[in-house]
């Protein structure tokens, strides 16, 4: 009976030493060492997590890094020669950098989360009067969070679009220096290149590693954030930004305005088409410019959790991206249009799409049991 | 037999003196512990509005003053742990406490109820009898208190026990090991047991000692032959929970200093000793401290005011029926969550939802959605989610809200999807259902649409 009072007693102490030391980080390099020893076994996070970063968001980076830089000297090009056809250039070759951008918004991670990247490059509508303004005077700085709204793609948007009635006027407005349009947009196109660099130098430096042998279930681990990160940007991102609010979901009346590329306006499906398959891509594992490819993703993770379910979850969620994808592709190219002229198929889309949030948020995050990326309390 | 225990079964008052300290001392810790984790801020000043339990809206949120009631708090506590001005401590300490929950009932929890609930029983406990300052000014020394004071704790924890072990008594958790399947495999990060939590046997395994360790552990603590070995066992328990649920919080540390109760008068004895000892040099080092504890001979006997009797016997039959109200309820309990809190129901299912509203504006028939993120934090949100209380007070929220904005006629209609121990989601709420013209009640709520799948057992 003693001896077991003293037992008793000592692991007292120890849990109340336990209890003031909540967080242990040789525990975490532990966890590592031990997911990599026990890959033959188990599904593999690590190799995931390397698919993730190798074959998708690195190379994902890079094209579009090539790409903008193609921009970049298209829009000097343009600016120190506008004439149609280096107009023409110009906008296919945005078109050409804002369907690559698709494919990164949604890794919102590391120095992108930092610096913003997704709202400096993609945040729309433009904020017209505000870009108008930085170009009239010319005292603006871009890392100023009130001008988020007019740099990036939206602020080219309308600068390659928007800015007069037609090309003729355009080029007008560029062809006459004094009016400031030419050395805004090359300012945009720049700081895009400049946001661009630290995202990309980030993955290739020591950050790359530690995101992929981040493989434990902590609300800071790179699968988690990523999951997180991936359900945040099919909700939002893609689900409000490009469909729900355009067709009214949140206000009670159609706001046709809301659409991406509003100015180029023929592009907004392109674009949701584009940013659809990045989804897909992402979530089945194919490797970004190599459909041949194929690596461990979600859809892998969840079948391995439900290895005893006949009916997958993952069969169901790749069925509703696929219903979503069917209905965007039958509304019409111009999203301005179809709303304004049927906007009921665009709700439609909008539910398709909202099935999807579900089967993700809820089915999705139950079955990998994710911890939540904000802070909460107890629970029991 | 019962008459004689009640009136002349006596028991030495150490057991509850310990407990009184050990419960203070727990106290101290939850409460830091919550100040420092910012969850008076994130839990009771940072939210626009609070969910309210039924017949408690009346309950006002106190914005920053909701620091000095945490401060009281530690006060009454530290009152609580030196047996000074014990019984307004202890008093303050509950009324406080509990007001605090009541704020929100977002961040209701078991043992937040349990710590309402135990602090309540020493409000009318001769806790502070013995090994206090209390005591010790006023210089009266018992030795013997009635039994059933120190066994009405030991009651209470018996019944928090076996009745999370009787709700365990499931299909989902004994045939399906819902949810600790989903539970366990998301925990392959733990260090060495990590890697086995993928196993189904596994699973299986942990639900069936869990419920087994639940319905069984308050006889072995009760029974003196097995009491020590019992007791390793809440031990390690306890810590297993705590390794495998860090989110559990206090719970764990609650529970195995808890069940010291259980054990000899000698052990009680023994540790007060120690603090006597401890307490004698500590006070000649800070001799103004006059922290003095004498255990002296018993020089007064102990008398329990009429009304405690009573009081406890209504507060048992009360927690013994209370977790049977959900029978008054059609419909699965865990789906629909009539009569499930305060019923020691711990850990019991994974349940998810995804819950949006749809306003109405019945005279220009204008239809908007909202988001919640505009009115709730994500903590509020995910338990609103798929609570139908919490859905329908968000709906009056709402209607509320836009009508004052200049809606009108508002309509409030859910969108709310939920899954439960891992099946597919399913629409939750009847869509078709203005939840503006319903009532809260403890009536049935008809607009949740049933489960379709039965979960059996108790």
């Amino acid at each position: 009976m003693k001896k077991l009072i003293s037992i008793k007693v000592i692991l007292l102490s120890l849990i109340l030493l336990n209890c003031t030391n909540d967080s242990d980080t040789n525990e975490v390099i532990e966890e590592t060492e031990f997911n990599i020893k026990e890959q033959q076994t188990e599904f593999d996070r690590l190799s995931m997590l390397t698919f993730w970063a190798d074959n998708i968001i690195i190379p994902s980076i890079n094209s579009f890094y090539v790409e903008l830089n193609s921009l970049n000297e298209y829009a000097s090009s343009f600016t120190s020669n506008p004439n149609p056809s280096t107009l023409t250039q110009l906008r296919d070759q945005w078109l050409t950098t804002y369907r690559k951008w698709q494919h990164i918004e949604m890794f919102d991670i590391g120095v992108a989360e930092e610096i913003y990247f997704k709202n400096r490059m993609n945040i729309f509508p433009a904020n017209v009067e505000k870009i108008e303004n930085n170009i009239s005077n010319l005292e603006f700085n871009l890392d100023d969070s009130v001008n988020f709204a007019s740099q990036g793609f939206t602020a080219l948007d309308y600068l390659l679009f928007g800015i007069a009635q037609d090309d003729d006027e355009i080029i007008a407005k560029y062809s006459d220096s004094s009016q400031n349009y030419d050395s805004y947009m090359v300012a945009i196109t720049s700081k895009m290149i400049e946001l661009t660099i630290s995202v990309k130098s980030e993955w290739e430096g020591s950050y790359r590693d530690s995101f992929v042998e981040s493989t434990e279930n902590t609300a800071t681990s790179s699968i988690n954030i990523m999951l997180n990160n991936f359900v945040f940007y099919f909700e939002k991102g893609y689900r409000a930004n490009k469909f729900g609010i355009p067709a009214g979901v949140f206000s009670g009346g159609p706001l046709p305005d809301r659409i991406e590329a509003y100015h180029g306006e023929i592009y907004s499906q392109i674009l949701a088409l584009e940013a659809t398959t990045a989804i897909e891509n992402f979530f089945n594992g194919i490797a970004y410019g190599d459909p041949n490819s194929t690596g461990l993703s979600i859809k892998n993770y969840l079948d391995f959790i439900e290895s005893d379910v006949t009916d997958k979850l993952s069969a169901r969620i790749n069925n509703q991206l696929q219903t979503g994808k069917n209905k965007i592709n039958e509304l019409n190219t111009n999203f301005k249009n179809q709303i304004e002229e049927n906007n009921n198929e665009m709700l439609l889309t909008y539910d398709a799409i909202q099935s999807t949030v579900i089967l993700l948020k809820v089915d999705m995050l139950q079955k990998l049991n994710v911890s939540v990326d904000y802070a909460d309390a107890d629970g029991d | 037999m019962l008459k004689s225990y009640l009136t002349k079964s006596k028991v030495h008052p150490a057991p509850l003196a310990v407990f009184r300290i050990i419960f203070g001392l727990l106290m101290l810790v939850a409460l830091i512990r919550f100040w420092t984790n910012g969850w008076i801020y994130s839990l009771y000043i940072e939210p626009d509005f609070h969910f309210k339990y039924y017949g408690f809206s009346w309950v006002k949120d106190l914005g920053n003053y909701t620091y000095l009631l945490y401060s009281s708090c530690i006060i009454a506590v530290v009152g609580i742990i030196l047996g000074y001005h014990y019984r307004l401590s202890i008093i303050l300490f509950f009324l406080l406490i509990t007001y605090s929950e009541l704020i929100d009932k977002t961040t209701y929890l078991n043992h937040y109820y349990f710590t309402s609930c135990i602090s309540f029983l020493l409000c009318f406990l001769p806790a502070a009898h013995y090994f206090s300052i209390d005591a010790t000014q006023k210089e009266k020394s018992i030795d013997a208190i009635p039994s059933w004071m120190v066994d009405g704790i030991k009651l209470f924890l018996c019944i928090v026990y076996f009745y999370a072990g009787l709700a365990k008594i499931n299909s989902d958790w004994l045939l399906e090991a819902q949810p600790l399947t989903l539970w366990l495999t998301s925990k392959y990060d733990i260090p060495l047991i990590g890697e086995i939590l993928k196993y189904r046997w596994v699973h299986y395994a942990a639900s069936w000692s869990g419920m087994l360790y639940d319905v069984f552990i308050p006889f072995f603590l009760l029974y003196p032959k097995t009491r020590s070995i019992a007791f390793v066992f809440v031990i390690l328990f306890h810590i297993m929970t705590k390794i495998f649920f860090p989110s559990i919080g206090m719970f764990p540390y609650i529970m195995i200093f808890g069940a010291t109760i259980f054990l000899d008068v000698q052990w009680h004895k023994n540790q007060l000793e120690f603090l006597r000892k401890f307490s004698t040099k500590f006070s000649q080092k800070f001799n103004f401290l006059k922290l003095k504890f004498t255990t002296s001979k018993a020089n007064v006997s102990f008398k329990p005011k009429q009304y405690i009797l009573p009081l406890f016997i209504s507060f048992f039959i009360i927690q013994i029926f209370l977790p049977f109200r959900y029978l008054t309820y059609p419909g699965e309990l865990f789906w629909n969550e009539e009569g499930y809190r305060f019923s020691w129901r711990v850990m019991l299912m994974e349940k998810k939802g995804y819950t949006t509203f749809k306003i109405k504006d019945s005279i220009n028939q204008k239809t908007f959605y909202v988001d919640n993120a505009d009115f709730l934090t994500p903590f509020q949100e995910r338990q609103m989610s798929f609570q139908p209380d919490f859905i329908l007070e968000y709906a009056h929220y709402l209607a509320n809200h836009f009508e004052k904005q200049g809606h009108q006629n508002i309509q409030v209609f859910a969108d709310s999807f939920v899954a439960l121990n891992g099946r597919p989601s399913k629409r939750f709420i009847d869509p078709s259902t203005n939840l503006n013209q319903e009532i809260e009640s403890f009536k049935h709520k008809k607009w949740i649409l049933p489960l379709k799948d039965e979960i059996h057992g108790l």
